[in-house]
């Protein structure tokens, strides 16, 4: 590729100016935290970290390495961000011969001949007509519970066993099974379609030395395809050529990672000049087997005899669109599922709800208490069998033998231990809902609701990227209730990544005065171009005076800020894009490029006069005040997080060459001769100084000018590195080394990261609320101290514990010093102030290394659990997962992590819960995410609101749901008793399925939807109260066991109340089955109905409405003639004894709930009783108290 | 064709999106390069065309009308005391009742079995040609008004045990075409001359002792009509359907049935076969119409033919009057008042807790926050 740009410098290499200083540029800093994760497999990240914590300094260590390689894009020397991924790691592994996919190009038959290749039809839907039934099924039965539906209604269909008729024992079942298959049924139908639609596309392939018109399914690994602009790739394809006479192609991989700029992609040298209708282009591809990384791709190709290696630069993804490019040729490489975006294709890994885990162990408790039942009744009816076993054979209830045939045999008998092992199993089937297996259906009923008053939520609509809340993961819902760290990524999550030029300084003069809001009428600097007018799509404020002095050019300063600008302008890969507006006189320039930081120099560059308007591989097209330049570029060295700073090469028209280069303040005072004005330099250093204390990003920009023999002698080592086949990116890193020194300052810029909306209050609630807000960034200390401070993280008061050491000893030592510190810090402050005694740590990535994943981790656990402030920067994606797990792994408290780029991908899986915005990053971190939203402000609505009643809603929802069904079973229970342990239910069959069914189930899934024990204002104004789901106050085993006993108390009431009043009567069994059944239904709604503390009209319509829809059933089973209980409950209610039961039970069975809860309300208020009553007394309160205790507590 | 690839490929298509629910989630929409544009240049009202903000209505912001009700001391102490004062009445009231019903409970059972078989009751009670008439005499010891209902009453008879219970079939009694469906009969459902009506060990096992009671040498006439729910008499037991083939087996189970008189007239039957819920249970034998004074005495000639002795259940006579609340049974008195004895207790209880302890409501010093500063 270097070749191909000597054509414009050549002669043209008398650089008189070579002895001036030049400029060069760095990329942004910002860019390193989220490319880093570029190379890692998207699979291996989480995994790995969970199972061995060891293999996290190793794969941190190899994401290092390529890392290096990913943060140089080429944008020039197209083979280049390839090739030094290739340095990195091709040098260590060469793809395997079993390994690799060997494509012939233009070859699809010999391609697919010996392997079979999936074609390019694609295939989302889960099942096909025939296989639907026995797949559904068997994917439904994954769940335990439904097993355990299965196995009872099974053994109930043995005739031994057969407790309840066929159809009752398997309707419950039978119905679920079908709804669920039928939401299955639907949503696969709408795969199927959209696949269709799918593979039905068409896109032009070479045939027989013509391009046709194909089928997208129909494409092969091996056929050439051309892509117009503005088209989708059909699969995965190597670049061969483009309309582009360097090779370069515009992609927009919004599909792929929801990046919405475009990216660049190169063909290949060896390539870009056949014309593939009429010189044959054969080679042969020799790449890796199909895999989900975006962003990683390893192949080399053989053409011409040559050897020439492949990286993610030169392969174009499925689902990415041709911008900017006529058009595009390629060879498919990957198709249908193996392109990379089919493999990404699927979903975040579920996580389970800690209170679902904590849930599944009192159902441990309850199977063995129902075991124990179970027992009981079986040993019982043993010893009953025993003690009667002389009277068995002719006594008129039992009747052991058959004496209707002229031989007697047994009848239905099975011997004493049979019988035994029978009554086991029949008291499993009767008691079987004992297990609550309902709880789970209604569960998910529960947080379907509650997702959709999230998604519904207006407070979290984001009306500036028009996104609505998202709820990907639906069975995590009540976790948002219990957070007690929150670990937040900087930037885009904290700031709006949308970076503002903010000032400069320019050879030593700070240039932070006045701001102008545009100037000229319309706004922003304009140019004319052939009767148009062309302006920047974005406006910035400029400095007038900065403005003025750039204006003129006569003197010395003008001449420094004449490049100054032209630095800003040149050195970065920023596109720009013309695009048209309603007005066909006007047209916007959209500058497109990967880092923000650049976007805003550019635009800041631009507002000043210096507008980038073209940029090719060759050359860049600057207009100066009007003036149209044309600048060579001759060559690039592109960021890396190496040297920090990047820099561009530049021929100008005069034929001199001048180097720019930017970067990070830390690594440009290195290079920068400060010989030639020491004054500027450190009046410059002041100045970032006082920029990055305001939470500034800055950037240095200096320059040189390059002799002809300095260039000659570049040339020549780029050359080499760049078409060297072995460590390619160390040697050009050498190359850029030996280059970027002796640069004079040109200034310096100061970019601002805005806050979001809302973030510093949104720290303070969540604060408040005791949630620990971590800040892990892959920004620089200073930028994440000083966003810290903007945030109301930091404050002043705090002590600061920064921890910055590059080896493990330094680190052991600091991490001792500082825990000592911390401890006296605390145990000082604790006795007198509040506010001292708040310790911050500051840590980098560096130190971490050395930290994570050795015995220091545990002394960094100590110390970060007594600060109160935890920022960590310069940490790479893994670190931010590795400190996810120190917390997650050393304490039950609930952790969550925000983030909005693919560097936090791991860190948010890791997490209990994982939020993802959708930001202007991609969609990477949403795609992992358990939520996605589009503010991080809106976590305090989704935490302390949201999660506060999710959270209360599913506690009380688990624990009433056991107690309503253990009643049931406990009544059951006592029955048997009296029947001989013979397990009779006085209940029918029918009310026994109905009752969960119907009886019973929907109040339970209405208040776990809407019932609130707070309204959001007080919530929000009380962040406080967010503690209740972080001492689990809603589901603990306490609750659990005091239900239980209230439980017991009330079955125990339910029982023996009809028990003792119709002993010695002539009651039947039907009809005192059918007071249990009412008073059992009655007792369980007006529990309930206790509880509710806010009564809308629909849970008045659930509650009251199942209880007559519960008489209703009773009715309509008493009105069937062929059931034995006929008529019961007509008789039973036409008498006064059983109102009076009725009414006893319920009073009786209420009462030691209503006595406990009132004197617990009364003597032992929990705040959220006390917030209650202040809600509905608070005008009472506020006028006879006067504030003498004020509501909030002092701000901290 | 370009635009149809365009809509059918939508953003977040190749990621599939089948974690998310499939009901409410929201699919961001990707904005490209053109609808940017579009949405720059047309302005407000496309984009407010476009917007995604959910539209509100006070279902979806949780903000229903609803009332809140909180337990202030005052209705707490309210409730307490509605409760007692409803109760307390109840429970004296019920008790009065039961008070008054008169009954006369007379165990028989050991009694009627002459002493010669009073080693060996089985074979007395097995044996078809043994006297079982018993005559014997009780006193009435309170006034008796009529109706006086008349019962037998079996002790440790579970006539709920599951074998028992399920040996029927509902459809054979209702209906005459249906005799063949004796399924769960076993082992009384079939005899040799065919399907058994009525089929089962309940019908098999029919209590067949009678009471024919005299006072002062006058028969009390004992009616035996009525003593079954009409719904059973009318819909549940057919009036075409006769006993066939019932105690034809060589286990006799019980009472025998007339074969010319149908089901829904066989009341005994009916009463039977409504099994009882409890282990010790009474049926009704009949009703006396005729008031009962007291110290009349009444002598019991009954025939002692069911067999309970095997098994070691009670037998007993039961005359008794009725009330309101049923029979004699003071339980559910005593229970009223001890909850509501329980309720006015507690409501003094609470009254002195809010006196000597008050809590003003609302009140956030109590807050858990506000109380740990203070004590610091």
């Amino acid at each position: 590729m270097a070749a191909s740009n000597r054509p414009h410098p050549g002669p043209s290499f008398q650089s008189p100016g070579s002895a001036g200083p030049d400029l060069s540029s760095p990329t942004s800093s910002k860019k390193s935290d989220n490319s880093q994760i570029a190379n890692l497999h998207p699979q291996q990240r989480p995994d790995t970290l969970q199972n061995s914590s060891s293999q996290l300094s190793i794969s941190s260590n190899s994401w290092r390495a390529n890392s290096v390689s990913f943060g140089s894009k080429g944008v020039r020397y197209g083979s280049r961000g390839g090739a030094e991924s290739e340095g990195f790691s091709m040098s260590r592994r060469e793809i395997n011969d079993e390994d690799a996919r060997l494509v012939y190009v233009n070859d699809p038959l010999k391609t697919n001949e010996r392997f079979e290749f999936a074609g390019n039809s694609i295939r989302t839907g889960k099942y096909s007509v025939f296989t639907f039934l026995p797949r559904n099924l068997f994917e439904q039965f994954h769940r335990v519970a439904y097993m355990y539906f299965l196995v009872i209604a099974i053994l109930n269909q043995l005739p031994q066993l057969a407790v309840f008729g066929r159809g009752a024992s398997i309707l419950p079942l039978a119905s679920v099974l079908l709804v669920t298959a039928v939401k299955d049924a639907y949503e696969d139908w709408r795969r199927h379609r959209s696949d269709r639609i799918e593979n039905n596309r068409m896109s032009s392939v070479l045939v027989n030395d013509r391009f046709q018109h194909k089928k997208w399914k129909d494409i092969q690994v091996g056929e050439v395809i051309k892509i117009l602009a503005t088209e989708t790739m059909p699969c995965d394809i190597v670049l061969l050529s483009t309309s582009d006479p360097t090779g370069v192609a515009y992609v927009q991989t919004i599909n792929l990672d929801g990046e919405s700029n475009l990216k660049t992609r190169y063909a290949k040298r060896e390539t870009l000049s056949r014309v593939p209708e009429k010189d044959m282009i054969s080679g042969l591809i020799n790449c890796e087997k199909p895999n989900r990384n975006i962003y990683g791709f390893q192949a080399n190709m053989e053409i011409d005899g040559k050897r020439v290696s492949l990286g993610p630069s030169n392969i174009v993804l499925r689902g990415c669109v041709l911008k900017n490019t006529d058009w595009a040729v390629g060879v498919a490489v990957y198709a249908g599922r193996e392109t990379k975006a089919m493999l990404n294709n699927s979903g975040a890994p579920s996580k389970r709800s800690r209170l679902e885990t904590h849930m599944n162990r009192e159902i441990i408790l309850l199977s063995s208490f129902l075991v124990v039942l179970c027992t009981i009744v079986s040993v019982c009816a043993g010893v009953w069998l025993r003690r009667h076993r002389d009277e068995l054979d002719i006594m008129p209830f039992y009747r052991r033998k058959d004496y209707s045939e002229q031989e007697v045999d047994n009848y239905k008998y099975y011997g004493w231990g049979m019988e035994i092992f029978f009554s086991f199993l029949m008291s499993v089937i009767v008691f079987q809902i004992m297990i609550p297996i309902s709880l789970y259906i209604s569960m998910e009923l529960v947080r379907v609701g509650q997702a959709y008053f999230m998604i519904r939520d207006d407070k979290m609509f984001d009306a500036a990227s028009n996104t609505r809340f998202q709820c990907r993961a639906l069975n995590i819902n009540e976790d948002l209730g219990q957070i007690k760290y929150v670990f937040s990524d900087k930037t885009g999550t904290l700031t709006e990544n949308k970076m503002e030029f903010q000032f400069a300084s320019v050879s030593g003069v700070d240039y932070s005065g006045e701001k102008t809001e545009y100037f000229g009428e319309q706004g922003g600097y304009s140019i004319q171009v052939e009767g148009q007018v062309w302006r920047p799509k974005m406006k910035v404020q400029v400095d007038r005076e900065l403005l003025q002095l750039s204006q003129t050019r006569n003197d010395m300063k003008s001449k420094e800020i004449y490049d100054f600008f032209l630095a800003l302008a040149a050195c970065n890969t920023i596109v720009p894009i013309v695009v048209n507006t309603s007005d066909p006189t006007e047209k916007l320039i959209d500058y497109q490029g990967e880092s923000p930081d650049e976007q805003a120099l550019v635009y800041a560059a631009a507002a000043y006069g210096f507008m980038l308007i073209e940029r090719t591989s060759g050359h860049i097209v600057i207009d100066i005040q009007g003036e149209r330049q044309r600048f060579n570029v001759l060559g690039m060295h592109e960021f890396d997080s190496d040297r920090k700073r990047m820099s561009v090469i530049l021929g100008y028209p005069d034929s001199t060459v001048k180097v720019f280069v930017k970067g990070a303040d830390t690594t440009m005072f290195k290079v920068i001769d400060k010989s030639l004005n020491l004054d500027v330099v450190k009046a410059t250093e002041t100045h970032l100084h006082s920029y990055s204390s305001i939470g500034l990003r800055t950037l240095v920009v200096g320059m040189r000018g390059l002799s002809i023999p300095e260039f000659d002698q570049w040339q020549s080592s780029y050359e080499i590195a760049s078409t060297a086949l072995m460590g390619r990116a160390g040697l050009l890193r050498k190359v850029a080394i030996n280059l970027e020194n002796n640069l004079s300052l040109l200034g310096a810029s100061a970019i601002e990261d805005r806050l979001q909306k809302g973030v510093p209050e949104a720290i303070e609630s969540l604060r408040t609320a005791n949630i620990k807000v971590w800040v892990l960034t892959g920004d620089k200390q200073e930028t994440a101290i000083s966003i810290g401070y903007s945030s109301k993280l930091l404050t002043s008061k705090m002590t600061q514990i920064i921890i910055n050491n590059n080896s493990k000893t330094s680190c052991k030592k600091s991490l001792e010093d500082a825990l000592i510190m911390s401890r006296k810090l605390i145990n000082v402050t604790r006795a007198s102030d509040d506010d001292a005694s708040y310790v911050a740590l500051i840590i980098d990535g560096t130190s971490l290394v050395y930290i994570l994943d050795t015995e220091l981790e545990e002394q960094l656990f100590e110390l970060a659990s007594k600060c109160a402030v935890v920022l960590c920067c310069r940490v790479a994606p893994l670190q931010k997962a590795g400190i996810v797990a120190l917390i997650k792994n050393r304490t039950d408290d609930m952790t969550l992590a925000i983030g909005d780029g693919a560097n936090d991908v791991s860190m948010i899986q890791m997490a209990d819960v994982g939020v993802g915005l959708s930001g202007q990053e991609g969609r990477q971190a949403v795609m992992a995410s358990d939520f996605a939203m589009g503010q991080f402000r809106f976590l305090v609505p989704l935490l302390l609101v949201h999660g506060h009643w999710n959270y209360q809603r599913m506690g009380y929802m688990i624990l009433y749901n056991f107690y309503r069904n253990a009643l049931f079973v406990l009544v059951l229970f006592w029955y048997v008793l009296f029947t001989g342990f013979t397990l009779t239910t006085a209940i029918t069959e029918w009310s026994s399925v109905l009752y969960s069914v119907i009886y019973t189930a929907i109040p339970t899934i209405v208040i776990g939807i809407l019932d609130k024990d707070l309204s959001r204002r007080s919530l929000m104004t009380f962040p406080q109260l967010y503690g209740a789901g972080q001492r689990q106050e809603s589901y603990n085993a306490k609750l659990f066991w005091l239900t239980m006993a209230d439980t017991l108390w009330q079955s125990i009431v339910a029982f023996f109340i009809p028990l003792f009043a119709y002993w010695k009567s002539d009651i039947d069994s039907s009809s005192i089955g059918d007071l249990w059944t009412l008073a059992v239904v009655f007792m369980v709604n007006i529990h309930l109905a206790m509880d509710v503390i806010r009564w809308t009209w629909i849970s008045h319509a659930s509650i009251w409405g199942s209880i007559i829809a519960t008489c209703i059933c009773v009715i309509v089973i008493d009105a069937v003639p062929v059931l034995p209980g006929y008529w019961a409950i007509f008789n039973l209610a036409s008498s006064g004894l059983f109102w009076v039961c009725l009414l006893g039970i319920l009073v009786a069975a209420m009462i030691p709930r209503f006595i406990v809860k009132m004197f617990m309300q009364h003597c032992k208020p929990c705040d959220i009783q006390i917030a209650r009553e202040a809600e509905k007394f608070s005008n009472r309160i506020e006028s006879t108290r006067n504030g003498e205790i004020e509501m909030y507590p002092p701000q901290r | 064709m370009r635009t149809f690839a365009k809509d059918a490929f939508r953003g977040e298509r190749p990621w599939g999106d089948t974690v998310c629910d499939p009901w409410f989630s929201v699919h961001p929409q990707i904005t490209n390069a053109d609808m940017n544009q579009e949405l720059v240049t047309n302005g407000a009202s496309k984009s407010k065309r476009n917007s995604k903000k959910p539209e509100y209505s006070r279902f979806t912001q949780q903000e229903l009308p609803a009332w809140k009700p909180i337990l202030t001391p005052g209705w707490v102490i309210t409730s307490f005391l509605a409760i007692a004062l409803l109760f307390i009445p109840i429970g004296l009231v019920s008790l009065f009742a039961s008070m008054r019903v008169v009954e006369i409970v007379y165990r028989y059972d050991q009694d009627c079995v002459p002493e010669t078989y009073r080693d060996n009751v089985t074979s007395y009670i097995q044996n078809p040609l043994t006297n079982k008439t018993c005559i014997k005499n009780v006193t009435v010891p309170k006034n008796m008004e009529a109706p006086i209902f008349v019962y037998y009453q079996l002790d440790n008879f579970y006539q709920n045990h599951r074998r028992y219970v399920k040996s029927r079939s509902d459809k054979q009694l209702r209906n005459a075409g249906d005799e063949f469906s004796t399924k769960g009969c076993e082992p009384e459902a079939k005899s040799k001359a065919g399907p058994i009506v009525p089929c089962g060990l309940i019908a098999w096992s029919l209590f067949n002792d009678t009471y024919n009671l005299l006072i002062q040498d006058k028969v009390l006439d004992i009616n035996k009509k009525g003593i079954a729910w009409k719904s059973d008499t009318k819909d549940k037991f057919g009036s075409d359907v006769y006993p066939r083939n019932f105690q034809a087996g060589s286990l006799i189970g019980g009472g025998k049935l007339n074969e010319s008189v149908p089901l829904s007239e066989q009341e005994d039957l009916i009463v039977w076969m409504r099994t009882a819920a409890l282990p010790t249970f009474r049926k009704l034998y009949g009703k006396i119409s005729s008031d009962l004074k007291a110290q009349d005495m009444i002598t019991v000639v009954l025939e002692n033919n069911y067999n309970t002795y095997s098994f070691g259940g009670q037998k007993k006579l039961v005359l008794s009057t009725t009330s309101w609340i049923g029979g004699k049974n003071e339980f559910l008195g005593i229970a009223y008042l001890t909850v509501g004895g329980i309720c006015l207790f507690m409501a003094l209880n609470f009254i002195l807790l809010y006196i000597f302890k008050p809590r003003p409501l609302g009140d956030p010093s109590y807050l858990s926050w506000n109380r740990n500063t203070s004590r610091q």
